[in-house]
């Protein structure tokens, strides 16, 4: 708003305002900052000094979390479940929108209205009945199941995104592959996917966070170890061990690094996955 | 002809795994769950009644319902708030070029990649061991019935605020910046600038945001089932964890099931009512 100012030695008001800024950016990393120091005391350091930092680094907390919470099973749980998810994700969403898209007749147009329907609708319409199907197909307690479920309740608004990126993407391109006796898949898959980069990594962010961060689904349709994915895992887990704070904050610390590095590198991309469909224009 | 017609099915076979997925996951249950409210099931036994609209006015009638809609539309309205209040004036504020503008977005952003079981955990401890420390008080805000919703939409506000942020810096970035100055020659102050330029060009981004927070907020189930399980009492039950309680552990799944379905309808109400209101204030320019 402010570019003028930058010419100008900054004011008064605009030096406030930026370290008002610093002092807001510090409140919100203070429970990050809680975490990692209670990750590494021991109980008795917590009790006598909960907010310092720790005099004798407790590793062993760590040590014992990963032995105690099931960490390797639950992470590769959740790698798996995400990878899953937004593999799938990418092949359906992608085929579908591309032929809503691009047949703009009252056929297609009925099942794009049926996927945006379920935009809005809350989980837990869906909860139960789900639940019960899911009994029924024997795939409760799989992370096929949670893998398709995860995938399912994210067709509407993906589909959406798809759809309206498509719309932007020239035709003459797969027509002249078409015209050159290619067949419809080969057209799509040769032509038109390596032209959807910039929407497939939104939808690839999009859903892996979801996918990663998942908390209601998994809790309703994985209730044994052998599926259940790190929030699941840690949910449980601190209704078990609160006695036990700092092993437990070591679990925490241990399931928030692959997030934490996926968003150092992949940050832009976050942010912009996360506007998309947000703003016009 | 033949060839048109094979044409068309191949087109078709684009869309069906996606239907296929659609209608095992939503399709499905969505109408397997409108059965089930008009019945007496209790989610196990092999047999049930129709009971028409009984759940319905069973539900209406049901005055332990009341408490869990005070706390979600306290809590609905208290995050979509404060969300977008503290995301529009941090984006404004973070909208001009100084040293560590990226890494102080960055930062407040970050609680919005963790898991809302992390989130929720974390702050548990901080109102039980820092909050008393900090202001010399005993037991933090989940530990008492009358502020527990608040210590829940706290948790909600710090871990979302980067959200809104974000997506009102990038409809910042599409406002003309010419505006400001002809504004600035005209006379007008910074409030004024904001009041008459920011806050009506940004109205396709409110559009957005304010259906959404109020939207998931109506629907919350997660914030509270983590930091307190509906505790003290059931003094932080949502009526999402209605639903659920009635529809898993209460074994009442037909009751359980036409709560969801108005829930459902309620939230569905609301966020068309607000989504037009801002819809109607948009500006072209």
């Amino acid at each position: 708003m402010n570019t003028h100012l930058l010419k100008k030695p900054r004011s008064w008001p605009d030096r406030l305002r930026i370290a008002l800024l610093y002092a807001i950016a510090v409140l919100f990393l203070f429970p990050f900052y809680i975490a990692i120091v209670y990750s590494l005391k021991t109980p008795v350091e917590t009790a006598a000094s909960p907010l310092s930092l720790p005099k004798h680094i407790a590793w062993s907390n760590y040590a014992d979390a990963i032995a105690a919470s099931h960490f390797f099973m639950a992470l590769r749980n959740s790698v798996v479940a995400t990878v899953g998810t937004v593999a799938l994700t990418i092949l359906v969403c992608s085929m579908g929108a591309y032929v809503i898209a691009r047949n703009q007749n009252r056929f297609y147009s009925f099942f794009y209205y049926l996927f945006m329907s379920s935009i809005m609708l809350p989980f837990q319409v869906l909860m139960f009945p789900l639940y019960k199907t899911w009994a029924d197909l024997h795939i409760l307690n799989t992370l096929h199941g949670l893998v398709i479920s995860l995938t399912g309740v994210q067709i509407g608004y993906f589909c959406f995104l798809y759809v309206g990126f498509i719309k932007t993407v020239p035709r003459e391109l797969e027509e002249s592959a078409l015209l050159d006796g290619a067949s419809k898949y080969r057209t799509f898959f040769s032509v038109i996917f390596p032209l959807l980069k910039p929407i497939n990594a939104t939808i690839i962010v999009l859903s892996a966070l979801g996918a990663w961060n998942d908390f209601v689904v998994s809790m309703v349709l994985v209730q044994k170890k052998t599926a259940s994915t790190l929030p699941l895992v840690q949910f449980q887990f601190f209704g078990e061990y609160t006695s036990e704070v700092n092993m437990a904050f070591a679990a925490i610390i241990l399931s928030m690094i692959p997030i934490m590095v996926f968003y150092g590198f992949a940050q832009r991309y976050i942010i912009g996955g996360v506007t998309a469909g947000a703003v016009k224009g | 002809m033949k060839r048109l017609y094979k044409d068309r099915i191949v087109t078709f076979s684009f869309l069906i795994p996606a239907l296929f997925f659609f209608s095992l996951v939503v399709i499905i249950p969505f109408f397997r769950g409108l059965n089930i409210a008009f019945t007496n099931w209790d989610g196990i036994s092999p047999t049930y009644e129709y009971v028409g609209f009984h759940n319905l006015r069973l539900l209406f009638g049901d005055s332990d319902a009341l408490e869990p809609l005070r706390n979600t539309l306290f809590f609905a309205l208290f995050t979509t708030f404060f969300v977008n209040v503290f995301g529009l004036l941090l984006a404004a504020a973070l909208n001009t070029k100084f040293k560590g503008v990226n890494l102080l977005k960055s930062f407040i952003f970050m609680p919005m990649v963790i898991s809302l079981v992390l989130a929720a955990i974390i702050w548990r401890y901080i109102y039980s061991d820092i909050y008393p420390l900090l202001f010399h008080t005993d037991g933090g805000l989940l530990g008492n019935p009358s502020t527990v919703m608040l210590g829940i939409a706290i948790i909600c506000v710090w871990k979302e605020v980067g959200l809104a942020m974000v997506i009102y810096y990038a409809g910042l970035q599409t406002i003309p910046k010419d505006m400001y100055e002809s504004a600035r020659i005209d006379g007008a102050g910074i409030v004024q600038q904001f009041r008459k330029i920011t806050v009506p060009l940004l109205m396709p981004a409110f559009t957005y945001c304010v259906p959404l927070w109020l939207g998931t907020g109506l629907r919350q189930f997660d914030y509270p089932m983590v930091a307190t399980k509906g505790g003290p009492g059931t003094s932080s039950e949502t009526l999402a964890m209605y639903v659920y309680n009635y529809e898993f552990p209460y074994f009442k799944a037909g009751y359980g099931q036409m709560s969801a379905i108005v829930l459902f309808a309620f939230i569905l109400v609301l966020t068309m009512l607000v989504t037009r209101y801002f819809r109607g204030r948009e500006v072209e320019y």
